[in-house]
Parts: C-alpha cells; structure tokens; sequence
C-alpha cells in the first residue's frame, strides 16, 4: 500500500519534470565552420559517452559538458543520453579509474558553451535553442 | 615494489582545490566506508567476525594524472586501505602512450584485469554491491601486477569492443589463511576481449602464469604431529611428501591458468550480469576451483534493489594426490539481498545481506550464517 504510494507519487512527480523540460528546446551544436551538417542521436550520444572521438567526416570531436545542474544538461542527459546523472557518475567512474576515458569537461552555461563551440571547429555542445545565433550550427533538436 | 607514505589527507586537501591545477592535470577520488559483522563465527567470510568491523571494507584512493604531451600521460592511484592499517600504497603507476587513436600501450604496475570488475574493483560508487562476492571476486593477493598492457579499441557494425593483452611479472609477500608465504609469478600474461552491442555486453579472458611459492615440507618432520607453529601449506606438502607424492605438492614454477567469462545486460533500469571463472593448476598444493554469479537488479528512482547467486567449488586431482587435497576442500555458496540508494550524483548508501552456506570446510561439512554490510561510496 505505502510501496504503492511511493510510487505513484514518483509518477507524478516524473510527469512534472518532463512536462517542465518539454517546454525548453534544447540545441545540440558546433562550430558553424564544422564540416558536419546534421548528427543523430546515436552519434551524439557515442561522442558523450567516449565511445567515438571523431565526427561521421573523421574530424576530431570533442565534447563539452554544461555545469552540473544546468537545466539543458538535465535535459540532454535525459533525452539525447537515456541516463540519470548518477548513473552517469557511474559510468564515468568505471572509465576514469580505469584511465580508459574522462567525461567531458563541464564549461559553464548556455552563453559560455555557444561562445567555445563557435570558436572551435572540434567542439560539440548543446544549449537552450533561445542563445543559438549565426556562429554555431543545430546538428539536433530535442 | 610499494611506494608507501602515509600523507594521504594531505593529499585529499590538495585535490579539493582544483582550480589550483592547470588544465591538464586530472585528479580524482573515490571513498568507501564500509562495516560488517556475522551472525555466527562458525562460519569464515571476507574476514568479518560477530563483532562489528569498519576496517576491513574502507579505503580512500586518489587518482592523479597528467598529460605529458599528446601522446603521453603519467597516471597514480594511490589508495589506503582500513585492511591494511590505512598505509598508503600506489595500487596503479603507469605511463600510458598512445600508440595511435585506438590503441593504447601501459607500462608501469597495473590492475591485473582478472574480472568483469577488475578495472574498479575498489570504487564502490561504481557497482551495487558493498563489495562484488567474494568467491568469484578472489585472487585479490595478485589484483596488481608491474608489467605493459596494449588495449585496442574497435567498432564493428553497432558493437563497440576492446583487446587487451599483458605480460609482467609479481613478487611479494600474501597471507593465506593467517600465515604468510612468498610468492612469484613469472611469465604473467594474459589477454582480454570484450564486446558491447547497445545494452548487451561480453567479455572473455585468459591468464597464465609460472608460480613458485615457498611451502617447504621440511619444516614439517611428522605431519601427524606438526609444530604449533606451521603453516598450514607446509603440513600440505610435507603430508604431500609422506605418501611418496611430494613432488605434486611444490611449487616450482608450475603453470596456473584462470579463465573468465561473463555476460551482462543494462538498459538503466533493470541489470542483470553472469560470470564463471575457474583456476587450473599443476601443482597440488593449491587446489583447483571454479566459481560463479548471476546476479540481477532493479534501479526505482534513486533506489536499486539487487539479487546476487554465487557459489565456489574446489575441483580435486585423482588419486593419492586427490586424498590428501580433499583436507583443504572447499564448497560453499552465498544468496546476496542488497539495496543502493543514490543520495546524490557522488553518494550511494548500500546496504547487503548475505546467506552464506559453507557445505565443505576443509573436506568436512561446514556450517550457515549471515553477513551484514552496511557502505557509503564516495567519488570526487
């Protein structure tokens, strides 16, 4: 009976969160100089999760993370990775342990994050789609 | 070789500001705190008794890496531990060069890569056990090895893998049963192949080794009648030896093989992980084993709630040689209920049961208890 309550309340509770993120659109993004035009999901979840370090045209990527709890980091680990930041935290320490990979860097905010990518042609990042301007390029949208 | 110093927490205030480091030093942490106590002494398990133990489970360890050039960095865990009277010792010091993007080569003393968990076998934020069971999870005398490794990377279709081979060597001190004896492995090598495919992945390995240990017979004129100070393998060989088999019960340079297999299955929320591994040897005076898990858990939320089967038995050689083996066999099995809660993304409170039941204790019937374990893990 109280099991139950738990977890209906989580329910709900998980509703309100997807509801609120659903409202922000967040970009994924490089540099507008990148030679890449669209990335899938797949892609970009393999460049985040160290399991590739190259774009589909062989170009080196290089991944940055927003701060930790940054609402478009929230939503990206969610929707575009499929995992809870702990299980993220995990993941990662699985690898850093190990010296078979480091997470990517965490680099600030929405703002911080267009300005780097935009410099560089090697990064890939994702903001709020609101900060997105002409010196980037939206590979994904979620 | 141990580098030892015992200026850990130093070292931990140094790390909780990294803004202090430039860019390409990496430090990292990882911390469990973890207590233990049996129902009942009649039954002997990862080294608790009726009382209840902190130290036999705790340990803080510091990772520092640094880039040395593009192609280069210097990596040193240094870990205490409450087993051994929290004197720091580097577990890991190696350079690592990568060869080209997909290939890396290690050189230094290195994680023995025996198990599925070898690789973060002491980071328990990583898995859900306050430990992974012992009776699969043994051989922890040897879990560092000085030697070089290669690990490749591959990706195949939608499956990403890896190939790891090393060599090296290890000479040191154990402790067995409360007596210690000196051990050397030679030729050490071994190799490792694991594949991933979305939430499925496999992993295979291969070890071998030439072992000597110094059980000497000749401490033991009468086995029957041994000194109260013996170690129990010396009463082995010199038992070994009275039957007119004592040339099976030394070890010199004899060849030991481990073999590994697992297979695992994570979609996030549900888990579930096999893994069988056996020792095979030419000397008698270690008896040959196999041993198992399966293992499956359900994440809610913050909260994991995990199942655990394991069980070990010895395998014994024919004959005479089998007889006087079977005064040292064992079998014995464990059910493991456990939960973890994620208080945040870099805490986990854990918490195990465990029903083991030990059905031969040195070829005798054994007995049945709990175990308790309560843990926090930490990484930083």
């Amino acid at each position: 009976m109280n099991m139950f309550k738990v977890i209906s309340r989580l329910a709900i509770a998980t509703t309100f969160f997807v509801t609120a993120l659903a409202n922000a659109e967040v970009a994924v993004i490089v540099s507008a100089s990148n030679g890449n035009s669209a990335l899938d999901q797949d892609t970009i979840s393999r460049v985040f999760l160290g399991k590739t370090s190259n774009f589909p045209d062989g170009s080196q990527a290089i991944p940055v993370d927003q701060n930790e709890g940054a609402a478009s980091r929230e939503a990206f680990n969610d929707k575009v990775l499929g995992k809870s930041s702990s299980q993220l935290k995990a993941y990662w320490s699985r690898l850093i342990f190990t010296g078979k990979g480091t997470p990517p860097k965490e680099s600030g905010s929405d703002t911080e994050i267009k300005d780097l990518v935009a410099k560089n042609p090697n990064l890939i990042g994702y903001v709020d789609a609101s900060v997105v301007d002409g010196s980037v390029k939206v590979v994904f949208k979620f | 070789m141990v580098l030892r110093k015992s200026g850990l927490a130093a070292a931990v205030l140094l790390a909780c500001s990294p803004a202090a480091f430039s860019d390409d030093l990496n430090i990292n942490g990882f911390m469990n705190v973890n207590a233990g106590n049996l129902s009942t002494e009649d039954i002997s398990l990862d080294g608790y008794d009726d009382g209840v133990s902190f130290d036999i489970g705790t340990l803080a360890g510091l990772q520092i890496s640094k880039q040395v050039n593009d192609t280069t960095s210097a990596t040193v865990q240094l870990i205490s531990r409450g087993s051994d009277n929290y004197s720091t010792e580097a577990s890991w010091a190696y350079v690592t060069y990568a060869a080209n993007e997909n290939t890396d080569i290690r050189m230094g003393r290195l994680r023995t890569p025996f198990f599925y968990y070898s690789d973060f076998l002491e980071v328990g934020y990583a898995y859900n056990w306050v430990r992974p069971p012992s009776m699969v999870y043994r051989l922890d005398a040897f879990s560092s090895i000085s030697g070089v490794d290669v690990t490749h990377r591959f990706a195949i279709g939608g499956m990403d893998g890896s190939v790891q081979a090393y060599t090296g060597r290890y000479n040191e001190d154990f402790t067995l049963s409360g007596d210690t004896y000196n051990i050397e492995l030679r030729r050490a090598a071994g190799m490792v192949f694991s594949l991933n495919s979305g939430d499925f992945g496999t992993r295979l390995s291969y070890h071998q080794a030439d072992i000597t240990l110094d059980a000497d017979p000749s401490a033991v004129p009468n086995p029957l009648a041994p000194p109260a100070d013996a170690r129990a393998l010396d009463i082995l060989a010199s038992t070994g030896a009275a039957f007119g088999v004592g040339d099976e019960f030394i070890a010199d340079e004899d060849k030991v093989k481990f073999y590994q297999a697992s297979v695992s299955y994570d979609n996030g929320s549900t888990a579930v992980i096999a893994e069988w591994t056996a020792l095979d040897q030419t000397t008698a005076l270690l008896n040959d084993d196999s041993a198992y898990l399966i293992s499956a858990a359900q994440r809610f939320g913050d909260a994991t709630v995990h199942l655990t089967y394991t069980a070990a038995e010895d395998e014994l050689e024919s004959g005479v040689v089998g007889q006087i083996q079977k005064n040292a066999e064992s079998k014995e099995n464990s059910i493991i209920l456990g939960m973890r809660y994620d208080y945040d993304s870099s805490t986990a409170f854990k918490v195990d049961i465990q029903q083991h039941d030990e059905e031969l204790v040195n070829g005798a019937k054994g007995e049945s208890g709990l175990l308790y374990n309560v843990g926090m893990s930490l990484v930083f």
